[in-house]
């Protein structure tokens, strides 16, 4: 199967840059400078690449959208998304562990092609030891001299999930409380410090050197129609084999499934979350959907940053439910009321129906009040306290009834 | 309030030398504010009102400024941590994999309830929000270096930490 990110994996030194430049590691660096940055963004456009973070926008059309130099003067930059939170997702730190290089070498080409000179690695504070290796092979590029065309500084998080959000992480790194931004401008106008700004997600800038060395239109075969090349998925909860695996987009979930040996033996499949705890679980009956940005959506979930637990007979739809919205309100930034008490109410509603002191309002309330947050708030983080309030118990009722005394639950 | 009204510093001459460092690690000062916040929270184990005071004065903010983004961040505690802040993850792949059990674990072998310290100060541990190692579920870590996953072998040894 076709690898891209993940190719020189069992190289044990690939984290260092001898290694990484022996095979074929700053290529696509060195080609693009000698491209225009007009043509590294059309490159990339003709690739597909979509935005790996969980947005899936084309990330060359995203680049397009900063201004040049001639219409807005003064510094532009690159953030490099490394607050990676969401649960289910740990991809990144996987990349950042084993190919460090790869995403500076992404990063490099990504600041020619908006012409910025300084750009910025932001990784969560709970990824320390990533931080240290991020560092050390920084240390080892400035050595080399590969980053004279655009300097690069690392900056820490300081653990609040919201910081992952675009917006967000740029108000962090401002020194302020991650509270997202209302879009417009978007960043790509006005970013850090209200400088035109591109950020982007660690898979995404990695996928970056392929891009340059072979070509956009060979990335775009490897992929699916309008995605381009492979995604990293990270496997966890009950299967077999947890870990990571990188498919070309358009792969089936059944695929997936089968690479992390499916569900732990003696046990029956029950849900599939496909991208993270965010997404609404996906069924037995979908395994065989194709897993792409646009046709995942079509089936009424998100790819999001590839986060894939799996869930087995012995998980309890209230209580994974339960889970997520705690997340949810432990994490909600307080800035949108719907989503600051929403998280709260729907929180305290399934601790009810867990402790079994659950009402006959209470499935309907749920519902009732997911519908009146998604697309009430602000940032992704609200909309998805209601998706979750709704969907768990849409797909799983008879979880729930069975623990509502008296219910009558619709 | 006015910087020339402050009271002494609580921080050390070298402290105060590496918090002015971070106004000037990035292109803007302010953007050092949460590494420089990291730093007090390292040395101190908390961050005082007056620790945070200083931090504003030397950035040049307001003191609410600052005590709401040290408010606003899970890393930064108004109480202290132990010296081995010790975190569990109960995101959703590490409570399918018995979070839960863990937390009962951790209670027991370091003899606190959680974000309690023990009595020598060593010790403090608190359920984490997805800490980003699910296939290492129930993920542990220690002052934000993953662990692995946890065991009771691997709470135990905890104590051997110096």
């Amino acid at each position: 199967m076709t690898k891209i990110l993940t190719k020189h994996f069992d190289e044990p030194k690939l984290h260092e840059l001898e290694t990484y430049k022996r095979l074929d590691g700053y290529k696509g660096l060195a080609k693009a400078l000698t491209m225009t940055p007009a043509d590294v963004t059309a490159e990339v456009l003709k690739s597909n690449l979509r935005g790996l973070g969980g947005a899936g926008f084309p990330t060359g059309a995203k680049w397009g959208t900063v201004p040049p130099p001639d219409k807005v003067p003064g510094p532009r930059y690159v953030v490099v998304n490394a607050d990676e939170s969401e649960p289910g997702c740990y991809k990144d730190r996987v990349l950042l562990t084993r190919a460090p290089h790869q995403l500076i070498e992404g990063l490099l080409i990504a600041s020619h092609a908006i012409g910025a000179k300084e750009s910025f690695i932001f990784v969560r504070g709970e990824y320390q030891n990533q931080y240290d290796i991020v560092e050390k092979a920084l240390k080892e590029a400035d050595d080399a001299g590969l980053t004279k065309t655009c300097s690069i500084k690392l900056m820490r998080g300081a653990g609040a999930y919201i910081s992952g959000l675009d917006t967000a992480l740029l108000e962090t790194m401002e020194g302020k409380k991650a509270w997202p931004r209302q879009p417009p401008p978007f960043p790509t106008v006005a970013g850090l410090m209200a400088k035109p700004t591109v950020v982007n997600n660690v898979e995404t800038l990695s996928m970056l050197p392929f891009i340059l060395r072979e070509g956009g239109e060979a990335f775009a075969k490897i992929g699916s129609p309008k995605n381009g090349g492979t995604v990293v998925f990270s496997v966890s909860g009950h299967v077999e084999k947890e870990g990571i695996y990188e498919v070309p987009m358009g792969s089936k979930l059944r695929d997936v499934l089968e690479l992390a040996g499916g569900v732990r033996k003696g046990h029956k499949l029950k849900a599939v979350i496909p991208g993270g705890t965010s997404m609404p679980p996906l069924l037995e009956k979908d395994l065989d959907l194709t897993l792409d940005f646009d046709a995942i959506r079509a089936a009424g979930t998100f790819l999001g940053a590839g986060g894939m637990i799996v869930l087995d007979e012995t998980a309890d739809a209230v209580e994974v439910a339960h889970n997520i919205e705690r997340f949810l309100t432990h994490e909600s930034c307080g800035q949108c009321t719907p989503c600051r008490e929403g998280s709260f109410w729907s929180e305290e509603i399934l601790e009810r129906i867990l402790d079994g002191k659950g009402t006959a309002e209470d499935m309907p309330n749920l519902t009732r009040m997911g519908e009146n947050i998604t697309g009430k708030v602000i940032c992704a983080l609200g909309d998805t306290v209601g998706v979750i309030a709704r969907t768990w118990q849409q797909k799983f009722p008879e979880d729930f009834k069975k623990r509502i005394p008296h219910g009558q639950a619709s | 309030m006015s910087a020339k009204t402050a009271v002494k510093s609580p921080f050390s001459p070298e402290q105060e030398k590496a918090l002015e460092g971070w106004t000037k690690a990035y292109p803007y000062s302010n953007m050092g504010l949460v590494e420089a916040l990291r730093s007090v929270q390292d040395w101190n184990r908390m961050i005082s009102p007056e620790a945070a005071a200083r931090v504003g004065e030397i950035f040049g903010l307001p003191f609410n400024r600052v005590w709401g983004v040290v408010n606003f961040f899970p890393t930064f505690t108004i109480k202290p941590t132990g010296k081995f802040r010790v975190g569990l993850c109960h995101g959703l792949s590490c409570f399918l994999k018995g979070s839960d059990k863990m937390e009962s674990c951790l209670e027991k072998t370091l003899g606190v309830k959680k974000k309690e310290v023990t009595p020598d100060g060593k010790f403090s541990w608190e359920p984490m929000e997805c800490l980003g190692a699910c296939e290492q579920a129930p993920a542990l870590q220690v002052n934000d270096r993953l662990q692995g996953a946890a065991t009771e072998q691997l709470i135990a040894k905890l104590k051997d930490l110096k």
